[in-house]
């Protein structure tokens, strides 16, 4: 027998063209006619003879090109029915592979779909590998810069082939003319060479260049994606010219991008670019980070000289921006600045950062789960095989080829892994769905991942290569029969050797050794997540309601201070409703405000001020989140109306600036860092306990709370809306009210306090749950490979067991025998499958909270559960085979 | 073929065979000196239309038992030389085997028909 690859190879290299074939025949005719004139005839007379002799050229033609192509397929065909019959003659076993296949496959699908969105798919722009991200890490965030920073690298041409940059997708308001109801868009700021040099092209119209991103507020230009002009539009032929009102600002449409770009931003998509310059906000400030720097490398240029000469440019950047404050306690913080050079090609993804990881791992479980699975076929065709050594032993005597029966087990192996891949896909859409309800809102819109060409291929892959897994040894093992022998025991279907027996033995001991991988990381994660949920995020979490406004752009600090003075009015009077308050930015909303302080007295600030986390707040603000102050008050309405400076501290302040102070209420700090001892004071007027407002993995900083008083605090507060009942049942009742005083006010973002805490650890609670289900799955399946061999091995031996119990032996004994058997596998493969899984976890440990790799609790659960299911699983034909009836027995012999 | 001529049908395979052994005397061939060959050594026997042989060596080509190239003839023209494969010597062994077995079968029924 050859290998497959030659036989493959001999097959895809033969088929010639036609005209090929005609220089081969008019040879072959000219030859013979040659011969024929030498011996006489005359050319013509020669040359019919030769075509005589030839007989129907276009007939062989036809002849010919039928061979060329169809056999190897129409065999292929024969196989395949073949296959589908044997199939269906034993459903048992074809519905148990097919839906093994399609759970290991459908997981890998699944988790792969969201592996290629998110790292993989590259942009639909020019040469995308080209493109890097300049991000910004240190002080103000991570990842957006300010727009000077930008025109700093811009200068740099020697290092880059282009810069550019772009704001963040953001949602805002969008009038389409007509009815007065608010609809939302997504626009990105960009600057004038964004689609020059991504290589973007418009669909009609044109796009921006440089000269429309000259002036602040000089450029009302906006170009729309091909989708918008679609779904919003309506295709609008005039659409050039018209002006479209965003964010309340009038601006005409230049030009329609071709499909299929939608920004740069992997999981929110962009409907419309307008020029950076047309952003609000004081865009030549250095403290203003909003905007993404990308740029286009030198491929000649190395990646570790870019980084170099990138972080040279940003430390002379820094050093001329904040050099003169160097030593305070702010330009210290704002000099810690850093560039990072980043492969951007796929795209720039917020979700890439904090989810990258748990896929990668994930990833690697489905893998193992499908390997669990390929092992249960094989398994199941190696049981399959023995049953049918009658039948392969009769096609050898006919005078089939070891090739020839190998090849159609593999046809059928492939067709029970193409069917295990359909439902596996259905199954992947299913889990997708499931998947992204993990997401927090935002991270999760617009953003597709329903199965594409390279999904598709990736399932299709995988599937042929499980097919080639589980199919070739059983295989190669049924069709190593001495057909004599095969056919003499009348195929009763038990092959008396144990090697046999032994290989389905050992994949047995290989899917528990994994099951005990999957298991224990399942059982890390969980514990992981109880951790996390057991955190107490310092307030009463349950029962809150947490919204936002987006007010029109015309309105000033003024007037949204009077809506809120009036919204709060009003809902105090909504039944249900037991205490409003509002903040900024507020807890697990993601934003932080810094300042510098000095406390007088403390060591800490002597020398420097220290900046520390800030919250502006509304009165009955912790009233809302369920706490109270520990000491002294909360503020009230009437310190709103006072003059006099005044902040609530926390236990962490405390313990930073005033050590050993039980009560801080009456001592002072300031947010003047000029002098030692501070400038102006602010009074405590209130301690209370550290609530950690980043999310519950971040421990509580040092904050200081002061009134929320317009003018003083630049952005809009988050509303907290507490209720003796589940919130979301007061939220018609809010938009109704919000409505009732202002129909041009919208509340958005409405989210229960309990969702957003959740969201801090949605990569937590996602990949714990996802790791319990692969878990709970590769136990099923390793579950279903011990149940399968025990029972194989207990008709196997029905004989030997009936000859026992009729020499009396007791039933108990026989069940113990069985049950040792399988527990001995199982023990074989925990054995094998603990030092694997601590290595794995040792790999996951970033990814676990106040859980150590090692952790006994995991592991010793991880144990106990497979020996219970394994025990479960052989116990079952334990008991089959202690209820064997000797007589029946004997005479099955 | 017209009913009636005395010469035998072609039967299965036997064209195969017949290639691969002349193939195996000769070394390489152009399809037109293999059809030449063959009707030299049925001497008549066998009535060969020629053109069967190119199905028959693709056929052949596609098992992997023959190979071929382009290459110049004696009287340089262009033509396609086949050549033996060493799966295909060996598979010269196993149809020889069995040619010979069915024809000793065949003599067997013969003889009981007699």
């Amino acid at each position: 027998m050859r290998p497959l690859w030659k036989r493959l190879t001999a097959i895809f290299s033969t088929p010639r063209s036609d005209r090929e074939l005609s220089e081969e025949v008019e040879a072959h005719l000219e030859m013979r006619a040659a011969e024929l004139r030498e011996q006489g005839l005359d050319p013509r007379a020669a040359r019919q003879a030769a075509r005589r002799e030839f007989g129907g050229v276009e007939q062989m033609k036809e002849a010919y090109r039928d061979r060329r192509g169809i056999p190897w397929i129409e065999s292929l065909a024969k196989d395949a029915r073949h296959s589908l019959r044997s199939l269906r003659r034993n459903p048992a076993f074809t519905v148990a592979a097919v839906l093994s296949l399609a759970l290991g496959i459908g997981a890998n699908t699944a988790i792969f779909s969201f592996v290629e969105t998110l790292m993989l798919r590259l942009l639909p722009v020019e040469r995308p590998e080209q493109l890097v991200n300049l991000y910004r890490t240190g002080a103000w965030g991570k990842g957006y810069a300010s727009y000077p920073l930008y025109l700093e690298f811009r200068k740099h041409a020697v290092l880059f082939a282009a810069v550019f940059a772009r704001g963040s997708a953001e949602k805002v308001r969008f009038e389409a003319g007509g009815g007065n109801s608010v609809e939302y868009v997504s626009r990105e700021y960009v600057t004038g060479n964004y689609f020059e040099v991504l290589g973007v092209k418009p669909a009609i119209g044109r796009l921006f260049t440089d000269q429309d991103n000259r002036t602040p507020q000089g450029h009302p230009l906006v170009v729309v994606s091909y989708d918008f002009w679609r779904s919003r539009l309506g295709l609008d032929p005039a659409i050039l010219g018209r002006v479209l009102k965003v964010d309340e600002q009038a601006l005409t449409v230049i030009g329609v991008v071709a499909p299929p770009f939608h920004g740069i931003e992997v999981e929110n998509r962009a409907d419309m670019w307008v020029p950076a310059m047309m952003s609000r906000g004081e865009i030549m400030q250095p403290g203003q980070h909003w905007i993404w720097i990308m740029a286009r490398r030198r491929p000649e240029i190395p990646r570790g000289r870019l980084q170099a000469a990138a972080n040279t440019i940003m430390q002379q950047y820094l050093m001329s921006v904040y050099g003169g404050q160097r030593d305070t306690a702010f330009g210290k913080w704002a000099l810690a600045q850093k560039i990072e050079v980043r492969d951007a090609g796929v795209g720039l993804s917020m979700l890439r950062d904090a989810f990258g990881k748990p896929l990668t791992i994930l990833m690697a479980a489905v893998a193992l789960v499908l390997l669990i699975a390929c092992a249960n076929v094989a398994s199941l065709l190696i049981a399959l095989g023995a049953a049918r050594r009658r039948e392969i032993a009769m096609r050898f005597s006919l005078g089939a080829t070891r090739w020839r029966v190998v090849r159609q087990w593999l046809v059928e192996s492939l067709m029970l892994a193409l069917a295990g891949s359909a439902l596996g896909l259905a199954f992947a859409i299913w889990g997708e769905r499931y998947m992204l309800l993990f997401l927090p809102p935002g991270a999760g819109e617009q953003f597709d991942v329903a199965p594409d060409a390279a999904v598709l291929a990736f399932t299709l892959g995988i599937s042929v290569l499980s097919a080639i897994l589980f199919g070739l040894a059983p295989a190669w093992r049924a069709t190593s029969v001495d057909p004599a022998a095969a056919l003499k025991d009348g195929g009763s279907g038990q092959p008396g050797r144990g090697t046999r027996a032994g290989f389905r033995q050992a994949l047995v001991v290989v899917q528990v050794a994994l099951s005990v991988v999957l298991v224990a990381a399942a059982g890390l994660f969980a514990h992981s997540l109880a951790g996390l949920r057991s955190i107490d995020p310092g307030f009463a979490a349950r029962n809150v309601l947490t919204f936002s406004l987006d007010y029109p752009q015309a309105w000033k600090g003024a007037d949204k201070e009077k809506h809120r003075e009036r919204l709060l009015a009003r809902l105090a009077e909504v039944p249900g409703i037991a205490s409003i308050g509002y903040g900024m930015p507020g807890p697990y909303r993601g934003g932080s405000w810094m300042s510098g302080i000095r406390v007088p007295g403390s060591a800490r600030t002597a020398t420097e001020g220290v900046q520390v986390n800030q919250q502006a707040i509304s009165p009955a603000y912790f009233e809302t989140l369920g706490i109270r102050p520990l000491r002294g008050r909360e503020f009230s309405a009437a310190d709103f109306r006072s003059a006099r400076k005044i902040a609530v501290v926390n236990e962490v302040f405390v313990r930073e600036f005033l050590p050993g102070t039980p009560d801080p209420v009456g001592r002072a700090f300031s947010f003047d860092t000029s002098k030692p001892e501070g400038g102006e004071p602010t009074y405590i007027v209130g301690l209370v306990r550290g609530i950690s407002h980043d999310g519950l993995k971040t421990s509580p900083a040092s904050t200081v709370y002061v009134p929320f008083r317009q003018g003083e605090v630049n952005y809009d507060p988050t509303f907290l809306v507490r209720a003796p009942f589940p919130p979301a049942s007061l939220l018609p009742a809010i938009r109704r009210e919000i409505a009732r005083i202002d129909p041009e006010v919208a509340l958005v973002e409405p989210r229960t306090l309990r969702e957003r805490v959740d969201d801090s650890i949605f990569t937590d609670r996602m990949i714990a749950t996802l790791s319990g289900f692969l878990g709970a799955l590769a136990l099923l399946l390793a579950g279903i490979g011990i149940y399968g061999v025990m029972a194989f091995a207990v008709t196997r031996r029905t004989a030997e067991i009936g000859l026992r119990i009729a020499l009396g032996a007791a039933p108990a004994r026989i069940a113990w025998l069985v049950l040792r058997d399988g527990l001995l596998l199982i023990a074989l493969g925990v054995a094998i499958g603990l030092p694997l899984s601590l290595a794995a976890a040792r790999i996951n440990a970033s990814l676990l909270y106040a859980v150590k790799p090692n952790d006994p609790l995991a592991f010793g659960l991880t144990v106990t559960v497979l020996l219970a299911a394994g025990a479960l699983a052989a116990f079952l034909p334990a008991r089959r085979a202690a209820a064997v009836e000797p007589n029946q027995a004997l005479r099955h012999q | 073929m017209p009913k009636g001529n005395s010469k035998p049908d072609l039967l299965q395979g036997t064209l195969d065979l017949m290639v691969l052994r002349t193939l195996e005397t000769l070394g390489p061939q152009h399809g037109f000196g293999l059809a030449k060959r063959i009707q030299q050594i049925s001497a008549g026997v066998l009535d060969l239309n020629q053109g069967t042989l190119y199905p028959a060596l693709l056929r052949l080509e596609q098992r992997g038992w023959i190979s071929s190239r382009w290459g110049a003839s004696d009287n340089n023209r262009r033509a396609r030389f086949y050549d033996l494969t060493k799966a295909g010597r060996k598979q010269i062994g196993r149809e020889t085997d069995n040619w010979e077995r069915t024809v000793a079968l065949m003599a067997r029924f013969l003889r009981v028909a007699e």
